[in-house]
């Protein structure tokens, strides 16, 4: 039997795909999620393997999570994001991270897992209704002020006097932004704004008595510097980034697939 | 056409609108029981008996001119009714389309259950709720206070006032709305109350308890013989069947159940979380909770709810068998062992809960709370509190009367089972893997 496990992530935007063997992340993939999203689950286990001179023999199991989980049929089985983002920290959580709360910001979900001192899953909220402090957001948001995603955060570290969004939803808040635009407002002031809205509408979501432990930042959104930041100053507290965040419920996914093999 | 006229075909097609959305929903959940797998035989005549009532919109199936009498709480005593001669039928609703019309009617934080009712009592179209000659509403928290006076004003309605602690004094008090209670009930169907038809209204309630604590009895039984969805229907349906032919259909079933148990036969052989169903009421069609545990891979094993085997669990006990022993026991046994969360001190709640985890192996709580329903949302922290002791993980669902919240509820019921299932050795996979 094989040592190594794959976890597949098949997001709302991309398929992430991680290789876990001997405890520890071996290598990562991602693309995006495409028509046939089996197909390039398949062709995206192969690269890895290839990469990683493995075979398929070398895989014991292989576990789905995601939206698409359920059409992943190369998959031995699958399993909610929940768990498999609350897997996923025990490899992912920087050292000194106690388990606590995970607020995982996702392309068009943010959900925020409390996990009890082992680490196992003890609730959740999610906001899957609206695309409101979720990627979507961020990237429609971006488009108005002319830049990418991924300059989002940097630029929004450079605000001298952020602004107030008030709106919740992303329809509301883009003419927000736009008459913003408008009226001659510095867009680094805009996106902090965006930031600090974001995150006062995900804090809402947290829960008052959950407050054992630390936090940590998963999904694509932990990988914006200027919404971590605004987590930090709302929230008054440490506020951990993990590694690999994007892969987060793909290598937890792998770690329980590690369980089965 | 003149205005009246028009009016009255505008109203036509309202009322045509609301009956097909109301017969589709219900029609569509006994679908959903009946396809999921392993429903026990005999088990027909209670689909048969809430397919009449929501689908076919029709009273409950009795001789012509049996009364019948509505209830909207398990502490308004059966046997008082039928010592009347006449029937009970529980009103408690859990119709969407009723819920949506009671919107407008009842304020927004009104829980769903009492906006259901308003919204059946407005459109005038459940015969259920038209046939019937008297209704008692027990008082048993905000809402239906105000829903006893909204009834009120449409048809006879006795409010009984029930007690918030259970000291002898509430009780005697609770004794005396009970008589209040049997002259509203001569009163509405012209008979007397007597002894002998007492005894008789007890001997009927009997015959079903009897039955009900065998097939909880066999329910128990793990490997589980029968899921939970369809012991939900099972109890669902009496709120519409006299009690004696509710028994002698269940006794059927608990034949089939005991000839299962014999075979070896269970509902599936897979290791399913056996999971405890508590909270607010879940009543038909509303069963999107069980049918999402048990579609996700767990398995109702037990219910503590007042549609569910709460409403007849505990018999009557008579110490004295005069007119007044009787009626004395009818009281007792709506208040004392009951854990209706309407009660200020509600330990006794606990402890039922904790004696349906060990009798039925629990692994998992489900806490269902309708939204608004206050008393029950109360309950919920020292309820995770007491079993988080024991180790047994408690998960809270908020739902209301609706199907826009499904998707949500099923991902935190399918993490909840795989929270349980993780605890569990996992199943390993042998086959050599040759490619992807």
């Amino acid at each position: 039997m094989g040592n190594y496990y794959i976890g597949l992530d098949g997001g709302s935007t991309y398929l992430k795909v991680a290789l876990v063997g001997y405890g520890k992340v071996v290598d990562t993939l991602v693309r995006n999620t495409g028509i046939d999203n089996d197909g390039t689950a398949r062709k995206l286990a192969a690269e890895l393997c290839a990469r990683n001179n493995l075979t398929p023999q070398d895989i014991g199991y292989i576990m789905a999570t995601g939206y698409s989980r359920k059409v992943l049929e190369v998959a031995d089985d699958d399993i909610s994001e929940i768990t498999a983002h609350a897997y996923g920290v025990r490899l992912t959580a920087p050292q000194g991270y106690r388990p606590g709360m995970i607020i995982d910001i996702g392309g068009q979900d943010s959900k925020i897992i409390y996990l009890d001192e082992n680490g196992a899953v003890r609730n959740f909220s999610m906001n899957d209704k609206c695309a409101a402090g979720t990627g979507k957001f961020m990237e429609v948001i971006a488009q108005i002020l002319e830049t990418t995603i991924d300059k989002v955060g940097p630029l929004s570290l450079e605000a001298t006097n952020p602004c107030d969004i008030n709106s919740t939803c992303v329809v509301f808040a883009q003419s927000e932004v736009i008459s913003l635009v408008a009226r001659k407002y510095d867009r680094r002031d805009i996106l902090a704004g965006m930031h600090l809205s974001m995150v006062r509408r995900m804090i809402k979501m947290m829960k008052k008595s959950e407050k054992g432990g630390d936090i940590l930042m998963t999904g694509g959104g932990a990988l914006n510097v200027g919404l971590h930041r605004a987590f930090e100053q709302e929230l008054m507290r440490d506020v951990f980034v993990a590694d690999f965040p994007q892969f987060n419920g793909a290598i937890g996914a792998a770690l329980i697939a590690s369980e089965r093999g | 056409m003149n205005i009246q006229t028009s009016q009255m075909l505008r109203q036509e097609r309202q009322n045509k609108r609301f009956t097909d959305k109301q017969t589709q929903t219900a029609a569509k959940y006994l679908r959903r029981l009946i396809e999921l797998p392993g429903e026990p035989e005999g088990i027909e005549p209670f689909y048969y008996a809430l397919g009449r009532i929501y689908v076919k919109m029709q009273g409950l199936d009795l001789p012509q001119g049996t009364k019948t009498v509505g209830t909207y709480c398990v502490m308004a005593p059966q046997e008082l009714i039928y010592a009347a001669g006449a029937v009970p039928v529980k009103l408690c609703s859990g119709n969407y389309t009723a819920f949506s019309i009671g919107e407008d009617i009842a304020p927004r934080d009104a829980c769903p259950l009492v906006k259901a009712v308003a919204g059946f009592k407005q459109t005038g179209l459940m015969p259920v709720y038209e046939d019937c000659s008297l209704m008692v509403v027990p008082v048993t928290c905000d809402c239906k206070k105000k829903v006893a006076g909204m009834l009120g004003e449409m048809c006879d309605v006795m409010t009984m006032h029930v007690p918030a602690t259970r000291g002898d004094d509430e009780i005697d008090e609770f004794v005396s709305q009970l008589y209040t209670f049997a002259e509203r009930l001569e009163q509405a169907t012209g008979n007397r109350i007597t002894y002998k038809t007492l005894a008789d209204g007890f001997a009927k309630v009997g015959y079903a308890q009897r039955e009900l604590s065998e097939f909880i009895r066999l329910k128990k039984q793990n490997p589980y013989l029968i899921r939970g969805s369809h012991t939900m229907a099972i109890m669902n349906a009496a709120a519409y069947m006299p009690a004696d032919r509710w028994a002698a259909a269940l006794n059927r079933v608990n034949v089939s159940l005991r000839r299962r148990a014999a075979a070896g036969q269970t509902v599936t052989t897979k290791k399913l979380p056996r999971i405890l169903l508590t909270g607010s009421p879940i009543v038909f069609p509303n069963l999107k909770i069980p049918l999402l545990i048990e579609e996700m891979g767990g398995i109702v094993a037990a219910d503590e709810t007042c549609m569910g085997e709460r409403g007849m669990y505990d018999p009557p006990v008579i110490t004295d068998d005069s007119f007044d022993g009787m009626i004395r026991a009818l009281a007792n046994r709506s208040l004392r062992p009951c854990p209706c969360p309407t009660f200020a001190d509600n330990s006794q709640r606990l402890y039922r809960l904790k004696q349906l985890i060990a009798d039925n192996h629990i692994q998992g709580v489900i806490y269902h709370v309708l939204r608004g329903c206050l008393v029950y949302d109360f309950e919920y922290k020292r309820i995770e509190e007491e079993l988080g002791k024991l180790g047994i993980p408690v998960i809270r669902l908020e739902s209301d009367y609706n199907e826009e919240d499904v998707e949500q509820l099923r991902i935190r019921i399918e993490a909840f089972i795989e929270l349980i299932k993780l605890r569990q050795a996992p199943e390993k996979r042998t086959e050599v893997r040759t490619a992807f």
